[in-house]
C-alpha cells in the first residue's frame, strides 16, 4: 500500500537553471501538492508528459528524494521520517537503470541482497526462483557489460526483485528498451500484481497503461489532474480513444492555465 | 554495510583496466624507468665528458709554454686536438658553435711575464651548455699552473711549505645518508604523492561520477543502506587506490635495486637499503594515509558535482597541480621542517619524509605534520559528506 498526501516538492533554482529557464524565481515547484493511493493487488499508473513530475514523485516514493511538505506511507511506515524502514519494502527500476558491467550477475545479485540484508537460505531460494522464471543460469557468471540488453534487464528486473519487495515501483520501465525486452517488464508488472504487490509505475505508452493498469493518475506541471479507477476514467473518456483522451485533458489544463 | 559497499566497490575497480594501469602498472614501472634513464644518462655524460677527444682552440705565439705544456700532457686524461688561432674572435665564435669546445686565449707577452716571474694570463673560453667541457678546460690549466709553480719555487729556491704558511682541510661530518636525504630525499615523496594522488583520482571519479553516468546510483539509493554508510565505503576504496597506488611505487624502487640492479654507485645503494626497512615504510605510510583521505576528500565532492566523466577529470586535473606542486619543495636543500611547514599540509609530508630519510626527524615535528593532515582530512570528509548528501548532487 502507498499512502500519499498533501505531497510537494520544490527545488532551488541555480543561477544558470535560471538562465536555462528564463524565470526568475529562486525555487521552481516539481510536485504541487498531490494526494493518491495505490493499493497491493492493483497497478497504479501515472500518466503525464514531460516535466509533469511523475519522476520527482516516484524518486520521493522511493526516498531518494525527500518531499518540501507532505507524507508518504509505504506499507505502514512512515517513508519521510523513516526512509531506511520504508526502503526494505521497495523495489525500484527504471527504463535507464544501469548495471555494474564490470561484475557478474551472481555477484551483483548477492551485492543487492547483502545490502538487503537477506539471510543465506532465504537468498538462495529466492535467487533459484528468480533466475528459473527469467531464466538466467546459463548466463549467471558472466560479466554484465558482456551481456545483451534483454539478459541485462533480467539481471535489472533480479536485482528489483531479489529482497521480495511488497511494493515496486517503476519508472518509465519500457522506455528505450525493444518490443522483446519491454516485454520482460510487462510480464514482471503482471507477476507482481497477481502475487499482492502494489505496483506504481509512470508511462506515457498509452497501449501499456491500458493493458495493465487499474488505477490511474494524470500529472501535468506538477499538479494532479486525474486521479482514479481505469475503468471509470475509460466510461467517462470524452474522446475516441485513451492518448487522445490524455491529450485534451493536458491540453485543457494548459486552456484553464492561461 | 560498509565493508560490503567497500568490497564490491574494490572488486569492481580492480576490474577496470584504465585504473588498474594508474595504480598499478604505471607506478610500479616508475622507479625502474627514472632510475634507468638517470643512471644511464648521468654516467654517459660524465665518462664522455672526461674522456671524449675535444677540440681546443689557441690564440698565442708557437712557442708559448702554455701551449707546449698542454700538448705534452698524457692523452689518458682525454684526448685532444689543438688547433692554433690567430684572433680570438673567431675562437669565441666557434666556442660557441661547439665546434671548439675549449678556447684559450694569451697576450704576446705570456712567454716574458712568465720568464719575469710575472703573473701569465690566459683567457679560458667555453660554452655552458656542453656539459663538462669548463672542467676539461681547468684540469688542463691546472696542471700548467702547477708545472710553471714547481719551476718557480725551484728556480727561487723556495720551497712549497714555507709559502703556505695556513693548511685547511674542510671535513664533512654529514653521513651520506643524511646528505642524500637532505639533497635528494624529497624525489621520494613528491613521486609518493603524485602517485597517491593519481591513484584515487580514477576510482573517485569512476566510483561517484560514473556511477551517476551509469545510472546505478539511484538503485543505490532505494536500498536500506544510509548515505554516509555508501560515502564511507567508497571512498574506503578511493583511498586504499592511492595507498596501493604509493605502495606500487615503493615496489617498483624495491625492484629497482634489489632485483634489476639499476643503482651500482655503492653509498647511494646503502642508502637506499637503509631506507627500505619496516620502520621507514609504516611512518610512510601512516603520513600517506590522512594525505590519501584528504586527497579523496577533495575529489569526491567534486566527482559527485560532476555530471560526466570528462567534466569531473577537468576539474580534478588542476586541482593536481595545485596540490602536488607544493610537493616540489623537497626538491629544494636548504627548507626544513619546522613548527611553521609542519603546519603546511602536503609540504609537511614532503620534508618530513625528506627528515625521515635523512635520520634527523624530530618527533613532536612529525606529531605536529600528522595532526595537521588529520583536521584537514576530516575536514575534507565532512565536505564530502555534505556534498554527497545534497539530492542534486546525486542523481541527474
Amino acid at each position: 500500500m502507498i499512502e500519499i498526501h498533501n505531497l510537494r516538492k520544490e527545488f532551488a533554482l541555480s543561477k544558470q537553471q535560471r538562465k536555462e529557464l528564463n524565470t526568475s524565481e529562486s525555487i521552481a515547484t516539481a510536485v504541487d501538492d498531490i494526494s493518491f493511493s495505490c493499493k497491493p493487488g492493483r497497478v497504479f499508473s501515472l500518466l503525464g508528459p514531460n516535466g509533469a513530475g511523475k519522476t520527482t514523485t516516484l524518486r520521493m516514493i522511493s526516498t531518494i528524494f525527500k518531499p518540501t511538505s507532505g507524507s508518504i506511507k509505504i506499507a505502514g511506515v512512515d517513508a519521510v521520517t523513516h526512509p531506511r524502514e520504508a526502503r526494505e519494502k521497495i523495489g525500484f527500476l527504471t527504463g535507464s537503470t544501469g548495471l555494474y558491467a564490470r561484475l557478474t550477475p551472481n555477484e551483483l545479485i548477492k551485492y543487492f541482497a547483502d545490502l538487503y540484508k537477506i539471510p543465506k537460505k532465504e537468498f538462495e531460494e529466492r535467487k533459484d526462483y528468480l533466475y528459473t522464471l527469467l531464466d538466467m543460469n546459463h548466463f549467471q557468471g558472466k560479466r554484465i557489460g558482456k551481456l545483451s540488453t534483454g539478459m541485462k534487464q533480467k539481471v535489472s528486473i533480479c536485482r528489483t526483485m531479489i529482497h521480495d519487495p511488497e511494493v515496486v515501483v517503476f519508472d518509465e520501465p519500457t522506455s528505450g528498451l525493444d518490443v522483446i525486452t519491454a516485454e520482460n517488464i510487462i510480464e514482471l508488472i503482471k507477476n507482481c500484481k497477481n502475487e499482492g504487490k502494489t505496483v506504481i509505475f509512470s508511462s506515457h505508452i498509452m497501449s501499456e497503461v491500458n493493458l495493465l493498469c487499474d488505477d490511474l493518475a494524470i500529472m501535468h506541471q506538477g499538479k494532479m489532474l486525474y486521479n482514479g479507477e481505469m475503468s471509470t476514467f475509460k466510461s467517462e473518456m470524452k474522446s475516441a480513444n485513451l492518448t487522445e483522451e490524455f491529450i485534451r485533458i493536458v491540453k485543457s489544463s494548459n486552456a484553464v492555465e492561461a | 554495510m560498509i565493508f560490503t559497499i567497500f568490497k564490491k566497490e574494490l572488486k569492481d575497480t580492480l576490474r577496470d583496466k584504465r585504473t588498474l594501469m594508474m595504480m598499478l602498472v604505471i607506478p610500479i614501472l616508475i622507479f625502474p624507468i627514472i632510475l634507468n634513464v638517470f643512471v644511464s644518462i648521468s654516467s654517459s655524460f660524465s665518462e664522455d665528458a672526461a674522456t671524449k677527444e675535444i677540440n681546443i682552440g689557441f690564440v698565442g705565439t708557437p712557442d708559448n709554454y702554455l701551449l707546449k705544456q698542454i700538448e705534452s700532457i698524457p692523452e689518458n686524461l682525454g684526448e685532444k686536438k689543438i688547433i692554433i688561432y690567430s684572433d680570438s674572435s673567431a675562437l669565441k665564435r666557434d666556442v660557441k658553435s661547439d665546434s671548439l669546445q675549449v678556447g684559450m686565449f694569451t697576450s704576446v707577452s705570456f712567454n716574458d711575464n712568465l720568464t719575469q716571474k710575472k703573473p701569465a694570463e690566459v683567457i679560458v673560453y667555453h660554452n655552458v651548455t656542453s656539459v663538462g667541457m669548463e672542467q676539461r678546460g681547468r684540469v688542463y690549466v691546472d696542471i700548467v699552473k702547477d708545472i710553471a709553480l714547481q719551476e718557480r719555487y725551484l728556480d727561487m729556491d723556495l720551497k712549497e711549505s714555507e709559502l703556505t704558511p695556513i693548511v685547511s682541510e674542510y671535513s664533512n661530518v654529514a653521513s651520506n645518508k643524511e646528505m642524500i636525504g637532505k639533497l635528494a630525499g624529497g624525489i621520494l615523496p613528491y613521486i609518493f604523492i603524485a602517485f597517491g594522488f593519481l591513484g584515487c583520482m580514477y576510482p573517485a571519479i569512476d566510483l561517484f561520477t560514473g556511477e551517476k553516468e551509469r545510472g546505478t546510483i539511484e538503485t543505490l539509493l532505494t536500498t536500506p543502506v544510509a548515505r554516509w554508510q555508501i560515502l564511507f565505503g567508497k571512498m574506503g576504496v578511493v583511498v586504499s587506490s592511492g595507498l596501493l597506488a604509493a605502495s606500487a611505487a615503493l615496489f617498483g624502487l624495491f625492484l629497482s635495486i634489489e632485483v634489476l640492479d639499476i643503482v651500482e654507485n655503492e653509498e647511494l645503494l646503502s642508502v637506499i637499503h637503509g631506507i627500505l626497512n619496516l620502520k621507514f615504510v609504516l611512518l610512510m605510510f601512516g603520513l600517506l594515509f590522512p594525505l590519501t583521505v584528504f586527497f579523496a576528500g577533495i575529489m569526491i565532492p567534486v566527482a559527485v558535482y560532476a555530471k560526466s566523466f570528462k567534466e569531473a577529470q577537468s576539474i580534478i586535473t588542476p586541482i593536481n597541480l595545485v596540490v602536488v606542486l607544493p610537493a616540489m619543495v623537497g626538491f629544494f636543500p636548504g627548507i626544513e621542517l619546522t613548527p611553521l611547514t609542519a603546519s603546511i599540509p602536503v609540504v609537511n609530508i614532503v620534508l618530513a619524509t625528506k627528515e625521515l630519510i635523512a635520520g634527523t626527524l624530530e618527533f613532536w615535528l612529525l606529531g605536529i605534520s600528522f595532526a595537521v593532515m588529520i583536521a584537514i582530512a576530516v575536514i575534507a570528509v565532512f565536505i564530502s559528506f555534505k556534498r554527497f548528501d545534497k539530492e542534486s548532487n546525486i542523481v541527474i
